[in-house]
């Protein structure tokens, strides 16, 4: 099987289970650590990637369905932690332990690729299946504001 | 953007050998600079005992300071980063009394060792405890790098300066580098506690400015920070525990024939059982090593095991409710008494009653428990996301039946702790695991593992009762509150909460009535119990908050100036104004940290102005308030809800207003106060987890909601209230006022009063 | 209004046809043979009601016991948030509708959603899972409205009856509500029984309940 991960071609094991959550194969298999596990059941969002340019939650995609297809996990986003959505995050300091925002940072990235200038009621929208429990969400709001070139404070 | 304080992650992984090199000899291990070990994207981290021993010569005057004779210095942080930004704010502070340039400070996460005093990360207790303390630390290289230049200069040490990382002689302008400075000043005596003399606060430029960038923000936002799971040794396996649903419950029968056949899966190994009290033992159960994740994954749900269930499958929440009640509705152990309760409750004019009920909650860290280990040669080596690396130390080598010298615990970052990480149990599973298979193991935890074998904050039963006079003025209060304390968890047999428990938000609670009493009544434990973010005070503030609400409301008052009124005038109450034997008063002295009532006051004169209480039900939206003391800090919070049409309401604005005295790092307390919001929006929301047959019932978000995005309001108003003095607690204190502000708010919108959380299940929303 | 819709289907399904559905004729119709609630009628069941025209109403209203089934409705909500389970809450994590019935950016039914059901992970999953357009909707309608959308091509899709039929008994997301995965409960009997059921109500004219009857 072989995926392109940030954009370099990867070619998995033929004796990797096909079913083997995108998951376990980018972190287990790939060594890429930074798409987290939070829930397993699609239910949280810290293990959101890109697949083909749209937000998937990686813990329930059967790495099949990306065979021959193209995967962005955060450490692919930029080149140096530059990616708008990334320089927004530090400048108004959003992670608090961090553990939830690569997923985060992934489906922003995602909702401003499709959406430049989001409303708040999309933004909600667009990140309504990302948790975070140290309670990041008004910054997470004011950055994706900064990253749209939107004042950050809500309307 | 550059953090000012760098952080290099091999000397994150490598760096504990602090202990190896030790104080006295100055000897350090060189800091490497390496690509940060990220899975493929650097090499893998070297296990400290076989790292390399480069040191350079330095300044070392105490165990969290070291400086190189290049200047270069290393400051460590030995407390465990959950997000709160500690891995900032220690070592700036400390910076900031050293007189360092940021730029060339480097942060070395410490290991779990007993040189480093307490450790344990909890209690909100970092810059409170040892605000003094960190800055002595700065303090003392300080004096010593004055001392040597003064001695070479031939001035008086005290016409010298410290900052931009020199000694600087002003009369003179004269000028020479840390760096240079060092091996005169690593041969001067360390100077004596009582000897350390700090900067003015006004000096600590760095540590109070309004926000400094986070530490390890790149390394999160580009997805190279390293959690508990994120730590890779070479052959390491994988395992995930299948355990007991009830605790105390045991392995039945077993066939892992079928899980043996999934590949990847090694073995599947029998955990010890673990005898009560259940402290930070393990749960037991089958673990199933394997491969990779998903393998281990798969092999559990191919396990045939049944379980022997012990003696807490006959715990239903539904029971513990009903007992809970029973046992506040008979007199407990009183531990707070002034005047006469029941004579005042005798003579009342009208009698107000209620009964307050919250259930076990959870700590839902985004994290789940996760560890690694390796076990060789006798030695134990272990990366945890731990809040308590002492205490994980003491537990791997109890397992492991070794010296807690020969084990060394590495702290990750933590991906949420709250308390669950100050519990080792899920370490030594990794220690036990990782001996059993003489190869490196990490133990995942699972969601559903997470919410049904946690240490859950105590379920919890009050009755509150107040005694009005003709005149409408409150008489008398009685509070009774039952619930399975926390010693229940160290101290098996333990139902009955102790004065050291009633102290969070019952004992320290300032009230201008002149008859009251407080009583702890029983509970049984069923499950394990531990401190969740403000533990006790979750349930206290919210009874008291909304009682005061609901007396407002038989006194025809409004809510702010009942508040006031209940509080009564600025003052500080002593133990005997408060009719009570002793306060333990979060380990501060009284005299330190009184019970202040004028700042319990000025947080409620000051959250309600600022969110203009007096228009609190006007134009569709309706205000909530409710104030609290815990951790020594003040905090009222003011909560706006509005009409929703799939939901009944819906929070858009919440106002926060908190008193933690001295303030170090701003930001990241302003983070604590919107986060603190937050997490008490989704205790009193969706919190909780129920039993049946003493399992868990819940098993992930789906049924263990926690708060969304659209969950929280679009605008929270932060006031921290700048009143100096000794520093408070911060993490914790913006959590409790929060589930009674939401409740009272939800209360004037729809005339509901819900007295049992979560609210959500009153409103089936 | 969820709990009031929930509630007007639960009793469909616990007295079935006769009492629910009804037909318009004031004569009773002669008893069907009484099935479980996770069973389906065939159409030789039918056989015994003589009115071409009540016998295919019958017909449709056995198919209602599908197409009314959580497993079914939940995907064509009446407004711009699908439901989930036997409790038919509403879906969460939360998602709308979209522009076109697949989810928004961030939130697309295929960022969670496979192609089949996937093992231990609880989320559903068929090809091309999406909500029914909302001219589709199904929650809080009554079966003479859904059985008059079904045929009415301005809002079925386009399609005729005999695609109609076709789509039922073999399309493989209608199929999922037989095999849904995880612990929940299929709808009643086989999409095979379906197919014939709706293949029967068609060939029998596709004559729909009364309105008032419901």
């Amino acid at each position: 099987m072989k995926i392109r991960v940030n954009g370099v071609d990867q070619t998995l094991d033929d004796n990797v289970d096909p079913d083997m959550p995108l998951l376990w194969a980018i972190r287990d298999l790939l060594g890429l650590t930074g798409t987290k596990y939070g829930c397993g059941e699609a239910l949280c969002g810290s293990c959101t990637v890109h697949l083909d340019g749209h937000a998937v939650r990686s813990c329930v995609t059967p790495v099949r369905r990306a065979s021959g297809r193209s995967v962005v996990t955060i450490e692919g986003l930029s080149k140096d932690g530059n990616h708008p959505v990334q320089k927004a995050w530090l400048a108004l300091r959003v992670p608090q332990c961090g553990f939830c925002q690569s997923g985060q940072i992934m489906s922003a990235a995602a909702l401003l690729a499709a959406r430049p200038r989001p409303t708040d009621d999309e933004i909600d929208t667009s990140m309504a299946g990302n948790l975070c429990r140290c309670g990041t969400y008004p910054r997470i709001r004011a950055a994706i504001r900064k990253a749209a070139g939107l004042p950050e404070d809500a309307t | 953007m550059t953090a000012p304080v760098r952080v290099t992650r091999r000397a994150f992984l490598v760096g504990l050998n602090l202990s190896l090199g030790g104080l006295a000899l100055g000897v350090y291990p060189r800091l490497a600079t390496a690509d940060e070990p990220s899975g493929r994207a650097g090499p893998a981290p070297q296990p400290a005992s076989e790292a390399h021993e480069d040191a350079t010569k330095g300044l070392d005057p105490n165990v969290l300071v070291h400086i190189g004779d290049d200047g270069h210095t290393t400051i460590v942080c030995h407390r465990s980063e959950m997000g709160q930004g500690v891995r900032s704010s220690i070592p700036i502070l400390i910076a900031d009394e050293l007189g360092a340039t940021l730029e060339r400070v480097v942060v070395l996460q410490a290991d779990g060792d007993k040189k480093y005093g307490d450790q344990n990360t909890d209690g909100s207790s970092s810059i409170r405890r040892f605000y003094d303390d960190l800055r002595r630390a700065g303090a003392a290289a300080r004096m010593m790098l004055i001392s040597a230049a003064a001695k070479r200069w031939n001035v008086k040490p005290e016409s010298c300066v410290a900052r931009d990382h020199q000694v600087i002689h002003p009369p003179t302008q004269r000028a020479l580098g840390f760096g240079e400075l060092v091996p005169a000043a690593s041969k001067l005596p360390v100077p004596a506690a009582k000897a350390i003399t700090l900067r003015p606060e006004s000096e600590l430029v760095n540590v109070k400015k309004a926000s400094l960038p986070l530490l390890d923000g790149p390394a999160i936002v580009t997805g190279t920070a390293l959690f508990g799971a994120d730590v890779k040794l070479p052959g390491q396996l994988i395992a995930v525990i299948a355990r007991p649903p009830t605790v105390g419950g045991k392995v039945a029968r077993y066939d892992a024939a079928r899980a043996l056949k999934i590949p990847g899966v090694r073995r599947v190994v029998e955990m010890p059982v673990p005898k009560a009290p259940w402290m930070f033992q393990p749960w037991g159960g089958l673990a199933i090593v394997a491969d990779t994740t998903w393998a281990a994954l798969k092999g559990r749900a191919a396990l045939e095991v049944s379980w022997d269930p012990g003696s807490n499958e006959v715990a239903d929440s539904a029971t513990m409710r009903d007992e809970m009640l029973s046992s506040v509705r008979t007199a407990g152990t009183p531990l707070r008494s002034l005047g006469d309760a029941d004579a005042a409750l005798a003579s009342a004019a009208k009698v107000i009653e209620a009964e307050y009920l919250v259930p076990h909650l959870a700590h839902i860290t985004m994290e789940p428990p996760a560890a690694i280990a390796q076990v060789a040669s006798g030695r134990a080596e272990v990366w945890a996301p731990t809040q308590n690396p002492q205490a994980a130390r003491t537990e791997v080598a109890r397992v492991l039946g070794i010296g807690e010298d020969k084990v060394t615990v590495h702290v990750t970052l933590l991906g949420g702790g709250f308390g669950r990480k100050s519990k080792a149990d899920f370490v030594s599973e990794a220690a036990f695991l990782a001996r059993e298979m003489g190869a490196p193991v990490r133990v995942q935890w699972t969601r559903e593992d997470d919410l049904r074998h946690d240490y859950y904050n105590a379920v919890n039963a009050q009755r509150l009762r107040a005694g009005l006079d003709g005149r409408g003025a409150v008489i008398a209060w009685h509070h009774r509150t039952a619930f399975p304390p926390i010693k229940s968890t160290f101290v098996a047999g333990t139902t009955t909460p102790a004065i050291d428990d009633l102290q969070q938000g019952v004992l320290d609670l300032a009230l201008s009535t002149p008859n009251v009493r407080a009583e702890a009544c029983a509970a049984t434990p069923r499950v394990r119990i531990g401190w969740y973010r403000s533990v006790y005070n979750i349930f206290h503030a919210f009874a008291v908050g909304s009682f005061i609400d609901e007396l407002a409301v038989a006194r025809g008052m409004d809510p702010r100036d009942a508040w006031l009124d209940m509080i009564g005038p600025a003052r500080i109450l002593g133990l005997q104004d408060l009719g009570i034997a002793k306060l333990s008063n979060y380990g501060e002295p009284l005299d330190r940290h009184p019970v202040d009532a004028g700042r319990l006051r000025r947080v409620v004169e000051r959250v309600t102005e600022a969110s203009r209480w007096s228009t609190r039900k006007q134009q569709g939206r309706t205000l909530g308030l409710a104030a609290h003391r815990s951790f020594v800090t003040y905090t009222a919070v003011v909560l706006s809800v509005v009409p929703d049409k799939q939901r009944v309401f819906r929070i858009d604005e919440a106002w926060i207003s908190m008193d933690p005295g001295t303030v170090v790092n701003q930001d990241r307390v302003r983070s604590q106060m919107e986060g603190g919001v937050i997490m008490g929006i989704s205790n009193a929301l969706f919190g909780g987890v129920t039993l049946k047959q003493g399992a868990v019932q819940q098993s992930n978000f789906r049924d263990a909601r926690i708060a969304r995005i659209r969950d929280v309001p679009r605008k929270i108003h932060l006031d921290l209230v700048a009143s100096g003095g000794p520093p408070c607690g911060v993490g914790e204190p913006p959590v409790p006022p929060v589930g009674a502000a939401l409740a009272n708010a939800v209360f004037a919108l729809t005339g509901k009063r819900v007295r049992e959380l979560p609210i959500a299940a009153a409103f089936r929303i | 209004m969820v709990g009031a819709m929930q509630r007007t289907l639960g009793v469909c399904a616990a007295i079935a046809v006769h009492a629910c559905g009804g037909s318009s004729p004031p004569a009773p119709l002669p008893p069907l043979r009484p099935v479980a609630a996770n069973e389906l009628r065939a159409p030789a069941d039918f056989a015994s009601i003589a009115d071409r025209t009540q016998r295919s109403r019958s017909l449709f209203l056995e198919a209602s016991r599908v197409l009314m089934h959580p497993r079914c409705v939940n995907c064509h909500p009446a407004g711009d948030v699908p439901h989930q389970g036997m409790q038919m809450m509403l879906h969460d994590p939360p998602v709308v509708r979209g522009p076109e019935d697949a989810g928004v950016v961030g939130m697309e039914c295929l960022t969670c959603h496979q192609d089949r059901n996937q093992p231990l992970t609880r989320v559903p999953g068929a090809p091309g899972w999406h909500l029914a357009p909302i001219e589709m909707a199904w929650v809080g309608k009554t079966a003479a409205y859904i059985c008059n959308q079904i045929k009415d091509p301005a809002r079925n899709g386009g399609k005729t009856l005999a695609q109609i039929v076709e789509h039922n008994a073999h399309d493989e997301l209608v199929g999922w509500g037989w095999k849904p995965g995880a612990d929940r409960e299929p709808a009643p009997g086989t999409q095979a029984q379906f197919g014939a059921i709706v293949a029967a109500w068609v060939e029998t004219g596709a004559a729909c309940p009364e309105e008032n009857k419901q």
